[in-house]
């Protein structure tokens, strides 16, 4: 019995421990130089944005990337790309285009859809450079743009 | 790598219905080499990679995907179709050295 306790609250302790650690190593992180919230493009991201799409709005939303916020491998790094947006013949998503900031290829992969794909998903694996925003960009028949992003982080450099 | 380079595989659910959007899966052995690593004795490779890919739906060209070699090894693709018709599905890889790699399912609705 208190053998039990004692190690329950070993274990206890011990997971306590790990998410300080964790929330510590997340703080850390978050102060670094290429972290944070915003995802303002930076220049060269803009030029290859506009070489694109023009200069036709961009806007967030009806995306969703699924991404692991630390990579472990970033030769592989899964992505999972899904949209609320309509696919019909007279609506419908033509376009999913991959960015990735800090890649030697910033435009990475694009994605041309009919509406005979119905739906706008896409399951995928890309190599990371470095830590970087991930950034997906929907195209409709219409002529919008939504966007979403994320920020990854890698270890080793995925360029191979 | 999991097999020679060129070998395609298509993955389809167990069983479709019609009308449903199912989840097509589809993977390819290549090395898709960026152009900046080395072999094992220190010589670049050059750029080897997997640049367009064409998926069929019987006669419909249904999707169309536009790659540079940030597409990890042995590249892997997933995507919806909408199964209006029992028919082939077939996807076709071409890189940059002029390989072209094509590999086919067939659709056929499952009995119920």
């Amino acid at each position: 019995m208190s053998d039990s306790l004692s190690r329950r609250s070993f274990l206890k302790s011990f997971a306590l421990a790990l998410a300080a650690l964790a929330a510590s190593s997340r703080a850390a992180a978050a102060a670094s130089s290429f972290a944070g919230p915003d995802d303002e493009p930076e220049d060269d991201v803009k030029r290859v944005l506009r070489e694109k799409f023009g200069d036709r709005p961009i806007r967030k939303g009806h995306l969703s990337l699924d991404v692991p916020d630390v990579a472990p491998d970033s030769r592989e790094v899964p992505l999972l790309i899904e949209s609320d947006l309509p696919m019909t013949a007279s609506s419908y998503v033509k376009g999913i285009h991959i960015v990735v900031d800090h890649n030697p290829d910033i435009y990475l992969a694009g994605f041309d859809f009919t509406p005979a794909i119905g739906a706008a998903t896409l399951d995928t694996r890309i190599k990371m450079r470095r830590s970087s925003h991930v950034r997906i960009i929907a195209e409709t028949s219409t002529g919008e743009l939504w966007t979403t992003s994320r920020f990854v982080y890698t270890s080793l450099n995925g360029c191979v | 790598m999991s097999g020679d380079t060129g070998e395609g595989k298509i993955l389809l659910p167990a069983t479709i219905k019609r009308d449903a959007v199912i989840n097509i899966r589809a993977l390819l052995s290549h090395p898709m080499l960026t152009g900046m690593s080395r072999d094992q004795t220190g010589i670049p490779s050059p750029a080897y990679f997997v640049n367009d890919v064409v998926v069929m739906y019987g006669d419909e060209r249904v999707a169309h995907f536009e790659w540079t070699s940030g597409i990890s090894r042995d590249p892997f693709v997933g995507f919806s179709l909408l199964a209006t018709k029992e028919a082939a599905v077939t996807v076709t890889w071409k890189d940059n050295k002029g390989g072209v790699y094509t590999q086919s399912a067939d659709i056929r609705f499952s009995a119920a």
